[in-house]
């Protein structure tokens, strides 16, 4: 197939891609996908937990972009604008049904089909697993901006502009989130082996 | 605060600058006798570099296939829409020039257009045509396919055969041909070969599900090209795909849309 234009398409800017999808250019949006998608699918994993949810709110993601793209106005970055329809898109999945697993500890046999297949000397695994059963206790809000902020590293303001709410919700929400994820993940802290607390099998609060 | 330790939510606020400045100041002071709460204190930033350090796993490769496919799917559907409105500019159909051309009638009274094949014609026809279901002047028996009819039961659902009518289809002018091609019936849509996989992929790329009433191997405005007629919401109708050899699950290579 011929290329969208002489440019290597991978030098086109995200918004000149979506500019050349709305107006009708039948590869650029593939392109813009294929572009963000790692994030996009961490968001969307992270935000769901469950590996299945996360796919399928994925595609819808991809499908509203892909629709919406004529509305996209140019005062956002590109990402934002996509990491908004894709926490959205989760966030109607929770709406549509409960997404939280029926074990509190997960599929653990689901996830490590999607889990990256290299050797991990350091457990990083491991550690993600824990991580995800400890998000999975928290709500949906608190979750999704811990994951804009602390996981993908997005400011305060750019997780605002994502959610859509002021800068101070959600910098609450990751207040809120991180005293409840606190004594889940005692158990990552070389810091204070001595005095490791338990409560992560419970998802128990703090003493 | 007072002697009491302090909990994770009151750090969490305090590290987000959430408190009012009287409390801040209560908190600080007892963080500096108290070194539990201090230890609290930075079990809070452990959890934010817990969280930064999680490994995220990349997409996997079948969900990145699928979610390409469904956008592909998507791009079809929209092709229509972009060629009516965006007659003007699109540059990017120009690629299709030197492409031959398949057209595929999804079933639909349609009105089947004009795409202009080389960019050169940025204004493009804008007519188009409604179905003649006259259908008064029937495709000569010399343009009836090569390939030996397939036994009616090949045609499960979803399943096509590929015809080669011979049909010169004409922008503009492809609801109307198809219009004719169609009222032969049965015996056009029996008539061809099984598709290739490429075909395959290609037409339930832009099927959605629905059972092609014709899909037919011609050319289009002279060049090569597939047309798909997939039966619209009402009888007679006809949702028609028009699209190039390239077409495939992956990349529709749409010519041409007229939905129902």
């Amino acid at each position: 197939m011929t290329s969208v234009s002489m440019r290597r398409v991978d030098e086109v800017p995200d918004k000149e891609l979506l500019a050349r999808h709305a107006q009708g250019d039948p590869h650029a949006f593939a392109e813009l996908v294929h572009r963000h998608r790692d994030r996009m699918w961490a968001v969307a994993l992270r935000t769901l937990g469950d590996p299945e949810e996360a796919a399928d709110a994925l595609q819808d993601a991809c499908l509203s972009a892909f629709r919406a793209a004529g509305r996209f106005r140019g005062d956002a970055a590109v990402t934002t604008w996509l990491h908004r329809i894709v926490v959205n898109a989760c966030l109607d999945r929770i709406r549509r049904k409960s997404v939280r697993p029926a074990t509190p500890m997960g599929d653990d046999a689901t996830f490590d089909a999607v889990a990256p297949k290299m050797p991990d000397p350091t457990d990083a695994h491991g550690v993600s697993l824990d991580v995800r059963t400890a998000l999975e206790q928290l709500p949906f809000e608190q979750r999704a901006a811990l994951v804009l902020v602390d996981m993908m590293g997005y400011s305060v303001d750019d997780a605002a502009e994502v959610m859509e709410v002021p800068p101070g919700t959600i910098k609450s929400r990751c207040a809120r989130g991180r005293a409840r994820l606190a004594p889940l993940l005692t158990h990552h802290r070389n810091r204070r082996d001595s005095k490791n607390v338990g409560g992560v099998e419970g998802g128990g609060m703090p003493k | 605060m007072n002697p009491a330790h302090l909990d994770y939510d009151v750090l969490a606020d305090l590290a987000e600058g959430l408190l009012e400045d009287d409390q801040a100041a209560s908190v600080n002071a007892h963080l500096e006798s108290c070194a539990e709460c201090r230890d609290r204190s930075a079990d809070l930033a452990d959890v934010s570099r817990i969280l930064a350090e999680a490994p995220a796993p990349p997409m996997p490769p079948e969900l990145a296939e699928r979610i390409d496919t469904a956008i592909a799917a998507e791009s079809m559907h929209n092709a229509t829409v972009v060629s009516m409105e965006q007659r003007r500019g699109r540059r990017h159909w120009r690629i299709l020039s030197a492409a031959a051309a398949a057209i595929v009638v999804v079933g639909g009274g349609a009105t089947v257009g004009k795409i202009a094949l080389d960019g050169s014609d940025g204004t493009g026809s804008q007519a188009s045509t409604p179905p003649q279901g006259d259908s008064a002047r029937r495709m000569s028996a010399g343009a009836a396919p090569h390939q030996a009819a397939p036994s009616e039961s090949a045609l499960a659902a979803g399943a096509f055969k590929v015809t080669r009518s011979g049909t010169e289809y004409r922008a503009g002018k492809v609801a109307g041909q198809l219009g004719r091609l169609l009222g032969k019936g049965q015996e056009l849509r029996l008539q061809g070969a099984p598709p290739t996989a490429q075909m395959s992929g290609c037409v339930t790329g832009v099927a959605h599900g629905r059972t092609p009433a014709l899909v037919d191997q011609a050319s289009y405005d002279g060049r090569a090209a597939t047309v798909i007629a997939l039966p619209g919401g009402r009888a007679g109708s006809w949702d028609v795909w028009v699209v190039g050899p390239d077409c495939s699950a992956q990349d529709p290579h749409v010519l041409e849309h007229e939905p129902a």
